[in-house]
């Protein structure tokens, strides 16, 4: 047997299965999304043509939803990118018991985040909650953190925010790990501030990590479910609802299977859209210009 | 700044442990009631007495999650050294579609995987909901597997042929041996992964003893059994987040370890 075939042959079971869970799904969603399936219909599927998609783009339920994952999305991993890094610098600096501050720091991206919601839910409780707590003790009125909405989305993005920052820092902690401590050494030498050294040396240097971080996080938040489905339920009047969340709610709840892998369908082509940019903007881009 | 870290990192998780160990009274008033003392362990007994009490749907987490992580290490380690031994386009096209596997947001495969698991009458079955879940941590296992590889000088698998060991005798007694800290950290990811799963768990297990912990938590908040104050919630919380807990703290060299190197050489 020739290497090449061996090879094809060890790998094959493996990407046989990753065919059948991730391509296959999407490709009967997209067949599904021009089906009329839903309890009217018995969920059998009825071809309607464009019926979904005609009434997807008229849907302004979807389109506040696509608003609100994308700001969820834009400010939630551009704080975690700042926090991320600062986070990773702390855990990078060599001292006792730096194993521990790293193990901890990572706990709060290891646990379930429908566990860690639940956790947020009551620390945002009103009125019983710490952070009413607290805003009581300087005599301020209790706050609906999760009932005000207008600002209860920059409370989900505060929990996801606290959640992931972790492997954010891990994956940027890899890249600190990988820059070579003489070059640091050189620019100590040469008299450097700490504040130009991170500047010149180390984000240069991290590019390609926070590349990599930018685009996984991205893709997360652009699915993001577990987190708002326990936290919020996509409330209070719906203004924290992501696409993912709407998606599930039409199969489920609303028992109409077309029009949710019509969303489902619409939300992957967003999440292409916008990893593909951020992929040319963030990775093709600097590596022609360092050709 | 190590301090700050802690706090921000710790202090959800530590008032999520105060909540689950004082009296209702105590966590609204901030003091021990006029009858009643502070501290209590009521809210663990009511969890683990429930019906179906907590310790079973940390046992079928724990059930799904061994089964994903035998059968992913399963399939990763001959696709990983494939990949690794493979040149050429079709190494390229395999990695980049990993790659693409690995950030893609796995909710978007609810619905179909939904069907896949009524047309096939998987639904409801604990180990099956291990196949699923072994294709998604499939990328992120084959592609830290396949650095581990890259690790290992040639010279090694190329004495071993000549000793005349086939592929399965060098993979078993040279080359695995010299990843198990590699399979150790991937095997530990698969677990915390599998663990985590919440939509896909959620739509495909129905029968409340069949739950596994995400979307038991996530149904304990929806249900009006335990009210306000969340005494109880939180000692769920708790006995949810303890297994990983301990094993993030045993083996949190591993997990760092594991995930950076497989950063820098993948």
């Amino acid at each position: 047997m020739s290497p090449s075939l061996l090879n094809a042959l060890l790998m094959l079971p493996a990407l046989v299965l990753l065919a059948i869970v991730f391509a296959w799904p999407l490709l009967d969603a997209a067949w599904l999304s021009t089906q009329a399936s839903s309890v009217l219909t018995g969920l059998n599927p009825i071809a309607n043509g464009g019926a979904n998609w005609q009434r997807l783009l008229g849907d302004a339920r979807f389109w506040q939803d696509v608003a609100v994952t994308l700001r969820f999305a834009a400010v939630s991993v551009g704080l975690e990118l700042l926090l991320g890094l600062a986070m990773a610098l702390v855990l990078h600096r060599p001292g006792r018991g730096r194993g521990w501050l790293r193990a901890l720091a990572l706990l709060p991206w290891a646990l379930p985040t429908t566990v860690l919601a639940l956790g947020w839910r009551w620390i945002y409780n009103d009125p019983y909650g710490p952070l009413n707590a607290i805003l009581r003790a300087f005599g301020a009125p209790p706050y609906g953190f999760l009932t005000t909405p207008a600002t209860t989305w920059l409370f989900t993005v505060l929990a996801d925010v606290w959640k992931t920052t972790p492997f954010v820092a891990l994956l940027l902690l890899a890249g600190l790990q990988a820059i070579p401590l003489e070059l640091e050494e050189n620019l100590v030498l040469e008299g450097a501030r700490p504040g130009q050294i991170l500047r010149r040396l180390t984000l240069p240097l991290l590019r390609p990590w926070i590349s990599l971080a930018v685009l996984f996080r991205l893709a997360q938040a652009l699915g993001v479910f577990d987190l708002v489905q326990v936290l919020t339920r996509g409330g209070p009047a719906g203004s924290t609802e992501s696409l993912a969340l709407y998606a599930y709610l039409n199969a489920m709840r609303f028992l109409d299977f077309g029009y949710s892998a019509t969303v489902v369908i619409a939300t992957f082509l967003l999440l292409l859209l916008l990893t593909a940019m951020g992929w040319l903007l963030l990775v093709r881009r600097p590596l022609e210009a360092s050709r | 700044m190590r301090g700050l870290l802690l706090l921000w990192s710790l202090a959800p998780l530590a008032w999520q442990l105060y909540t689950s160990l004082v009296t209702p009274e105590a966590l609204v008033s901030g003091s021990a009631a006029a009858t009643g003392s502070f501290w209590t362990l009521e809210n663990y007994r009511q969890v683990w007495l429930a019906d179906p009490p907590i310790w079973r749907y940390l046992l079928n987490s724990a059930v799904v999650g061994g089964a994903t992580t035998a059968l992913t290490l399963t399939l990763a380690v001959p696709c990983a050294y494939g990949l690794q031994r493979q040149g050429g386009r079709l190494r390229w096209a395999v990695t980049l579609a990993l790659l693409a596997t690995a950030i893609f947001p796995t909710v978007l495969l609810f619905l179909a995987l939904l069907q896949l698991a009524r047309a096939l009458g998987l639904a409801n079955n604990l180990l099956a909901l291990s196949l699923p879940y072994t294709a998604l941590c499939l990328p992120l296992a084959v592609l830290l597997l396949r650095a581990a590889f890259a690790e290992l000088p040639p010279e090694l698998e190329d004495a071993a042929r000549l000793e005349g060991l086939n592929l399965p005798r060098r993979l078993r007694h040279v080359l695995l041996p010299l990843l198990a800290p590699s399979l150790a950290s991937t095997a530990i990811l698969v677990f915390l992964f599998s663990w985590n799963e919440y939509p896909i768990a959620l739509t495909w297990i129905s029968r409340p003893e069949l739950l596994t912990l995400p979307p038991a938590i996530a149904r304990l908040a929806g249900s009006s059994l335990f009210t306000v104050p969340y005494g109880a919630f939180a000692a769920a919380t708790v006995l949810g987040s303890l297994p990983l807990l301990l094993i993030v703290l045993i083996f949190q060299r591993s997990i760092v370890s594991g995930l950076t190197q497989g950063a820098i050489k993948g």
